[in-house]
C-alpha cells in the first residue's frame, strides 16, 4: 500500500481557440503548396534557387510545418513542462503575424520580387517567432518541472529565430549587398539551421514524448535524449563555424556524422518504445508517424552523397540537392504531420465538444471524429506521390512529376476533408 | 490494485460505476488504468471523497476525465456530494494498470 498525498493543482489546458486556427491555416497552406508543386512540376527541377522552388519550400516550411508545430506546441507545452501556457494573447499575436507574413513572403519569392512583400513578410514572421519564444520561455520559467523535452523545444525555437534572422538578412542582401557573398551562397546556412536546428530538434523533442505516450510504452531514457541533444546542437554549431570560417568541404563530414548518429540514436529510441509498448495494436496514425522516423534516414543518405560529390568533384549535383529538399519537406516533415495531426487534433476537438458533457456516457472516442478510410486513402496517395515525385526528379520525366504532384494534391485534399470534418464536429451520442 | 476505502460495499459499487469512465485515448476505464487511489464515504455529511491521478499532469484530457468521474459518482449515489481530488504523488506508472487492463490492451 502506498501513501497518497493530495494537492489542489488542476489540469488546465490551452484553449482550443488558440490552437485550432494554426491547424486550419496549416491545412490550407499544405493544399496551396501541392497546387504550386503541380503548377511548377516542370520548372522546379531547374535549380533549387528557382523562384517557384523557393516559394514552395517556404510555404511548406513555414505555412505547413511551422504553423502546425506552433499550434500543436501551444497545446503540448503544458504537457511537456507540466505547467500552464503563459499567455493566450501572445499565442494569438504569433498566429496573426505569421498568418499575414507567410503569404507575403511566398508571394515575393514566387515572383522573385524582393521588395516590400518579401521584406514585410520576413519582418512579420520574425516578430511572430519572437512572440512564440517569449511565451515559451516564460511558460518554462514559471513551471516547476523542467525536462529534456521542454529544453529541446526551447532550443529549437531559438534556432528558428536564428533561421529567420539569417533569412531576413538574405532578403535584404538582394538589395543592399552588405553580406560578404551573394544570398545563394549563404542559402545552405539558412536552410540547415532551419532544418536541423528547428525541425529536427523540435520533432525529436516532441516525438520522444508523444511516440511512447501514444504507444503506451514503458520505455523512457532521458540520458539518451540528452546525448541526442548534445550531438545535434554540437553538430549544428560546428557546421555554422565551418561554413563561416573555413572553405574546407571535408570538415563538413564532422557535423554531418554528429547529426547522423543523433538520428540513428533517435530511431533506436523509437524502436525500443515500440518494443516495450503495452498496447499491442498500433493504429494507422502511429504507423505513418513511425514511417516518418524511418524517413529521417533518407536526407542523411542524400546529404552524405552530396558532400562526398562536393569533396571529390567540387561540383553540386542540382538534381540531388532538389531531391534532398523535397524528401525533407514533402517526406519526413509531411509524414510526421500527417500522422500526428490525427493523434492530436481529435483530442482538442473532443475536449471542445464533449468536455461539458462529461459523464453523460455514449460519447464517441476521439479517433471516431474523423474518417479513417479517408485517412488510409490519404496515406496511400501520399506514399505513391512522394515516391513517384522523387523518382521523377532523378529520371527527369516531367509527366511522372506531374502525376506525382497530382497525387500529392489528392493527399492534401483528403487531409483537408478530414481536418474540416473534425473542426465541424457536432456532439453525437451512441 | 491498492485502492484505499472506508466503506467496502459502497466503495465496491463506486469502483464498479467508475469503470464506465474511460480514458478517451487509451480506451481503458480509469479503475483498470490505475488512476483511482482512494475512495471514501462520509455517511454523516453525505459526501464521497475520491482521490485520483492522471497518466500525466496537465494531460489535455484531464479535466474531461475528472469531470466524468464526478458526474458518474453523483449519478450513481443520489444525495451524496462527490469531491474529486487530483494527486501526482505518487505519479502514475504502467505498473498501476490492472491485470484485466493489461489483457484488454494486449487484445487491442
Amino acid at each position: 500500500m502506498f501513501t497518497v498525498t493530495g494537492n489542489t493543482e488542476t489540469s488546465t489546458t490551452t484553449s482550443y481557440r488558440v490552437v485550432l486556427p494554426f491547424y486550419l491555416y496549416a491545412a490550407v497552406a499544405f493544399f496551396v503548396a501541392t497546387i504550386l508543386l503541380l503548377l511548377s512540376a516542370t520548372s522546379i527541377t531547374e535549380h533549387y534557387f528557382h523562384p517557384h522552388a523557393l516559394a514552395i519550400t517556404h510555404i511548406m516550411a513555414l505555412g505547413w510545418g511551422t504553423m502546425i508545430i506552433l499550434g500543436a506546441g501551444h497545446q503540448l507545452v503544458p504537457v511537456l513542462i507540466e505547467g500552464k501556457l503563459y499567455s493566450n494573447k501572445l499565442a494569438y499575436t504569433s498566429f496573426v503575424l505569421a498568418a499575414i507574413g507567410i503569404p507575403l513572403l511566398v508571394y515575393g519569392f514566387y515572383l522573385f520580387n524582393m521588395g516590400w512583400p518579401a521584406k514585410w513578410g520576413g519582418r512579420l514572421i520574425f516578430l511572430a517567432i519572437i512572440a512564440y519564444l517569449i511565451n515559451l520561455a516564460v511558460s518554462i520559467t514559471k513551471s516547476r518541472h523542467r525536462n529534456v523535452h521542454a529544453i529541446f523545444v526551447l532550443t529549437a525555437t531559438i534556432w528558428l529565430l536564428a533561421t529567420a534572422t539569417v533569412g531576413l538578412m538574405l532578403v535584404y542582401n538582394f538589395n543592399y549587398h552588405f553580406m560578404p557573398a551573394s544570398s545563394v551562397e549563404f542559402l545552405p546556412l539558412h536552410a540547415h539551421v532551419g532544418i536541423i536546428g528547428w525541425f529536427l530538434l523540435l520533432i525529436i523533442g516532441v516525438g520522444s514524448r508523444l511516440i511512447p505516450m501514444f504507444l503506451i510504452s514503458k520505455y523512457n531514457n532521458p540520458r539518451r535524449l540528452w546525448s541526442i541533444y548534445a550531438l545535434i546542437n554540437g553538430g549544428l554549431l560546428a557546421f555554422v563555424f565551418i561554413f563561416l570560417y573555413t572553405s574546407s568541404r571535408s570538415l563538413l563530414l564532422f557535423p554531418l556524422s554528429f547529426v547522423a548518429i543523433a538520428i540513428v540514436l533517435f530511431g533506436n529510441y523509437c524502436y525500443k518504445s515500440y518494443q516495450q509498448r503495452i498496447r499491442k495494436k498500433v493504429d494507422e496514425q502511429m504507423k505513418v508517424s513511425l514511417l516518418s522516423v524511418l524517413m529521417m534516414l533518407l536526407p542523411v543518405i542524400f546529404v552524405i552523397v552530396i558532400v562526398a560529390l562536393l569533396i571529390m568533384s567540387s561540383a553540386e549535383n542540382i538534381q540531388l540537392v532538389i531531391a534532398y529538399g523535397f524528401i525533407i519537406f514533402f517526406g519526413w516533415v509531411t509524414a510526421i504531420i500527417l500522422g500526428m495531426t490525427f493523434k492530436t487534433l481529435p483530442f482538442i476537438v473532443w475536449n471542445k465538444v464533449y468536455h461539458q458533457l462529461a459523464g453523460r456516457g455514449g460519447s464517441p472516442n476521439p479517433k471516431d471524429l474523423f474518417n479513417n478510410r479517408i485517412f488510409q486513402c490519404m496515406a496511400i496517395s501520399y506514399i505513391l506521390g512522394f515516391i513517384l515525385f522523387t523518382a521523377g526528379i532523378f529520371l527527369g520525366y516531367e509527366y511522372v512529376r506531374q502525376v506525382a504532384a497530382a497525387l500529392l494534391v489528392c493527399t492534401s485534399l483528403l487531409y483537408n476533408v478530414n481536418v474540416i470534418k473534425l473542426l465541424m464536429h457536432k456532439p453525437v451520442f451512441v | 490494485m491498492n485502492i484505499i476505502n472506508n466503506s467496502n460495499i459502497k466503495s465496491t459499487v463506486a469502483l464498479a460505476v467508475l469503470q464506465n469512465v474511460v480514458d478517451p485515448e487509451i480506451g481503458l476505464n480509469v479503475v483498470d488504468l490505475g488512476l483511482i487511489y482512494q475512495i471514501d464515504f462520509d455517511e454523516i455529511g453525505k459526501k464521497i471523497f475520491c482521490m485520483m491521478t492522471l497518466t500525466t499532469q496537465f494531460c489535455p484530457m484531464g479535466e474531461s476525465v475528472t469531470d466524468a468521474a464526478k458526474a458518474t459518482l453523483k449519478s450513481a449515489f443520489p444525495g451524496y456530494d462527490p469531491t474529486i481530488e487530483l494527486t501526482f504523488n505518487p505519479s502514475w506508472n504502467h505498473e498501476m494498470i490492472s491485470k484485466e487492463g493489461r489483457e484488454f490492451l494486449n487484445e487491442r
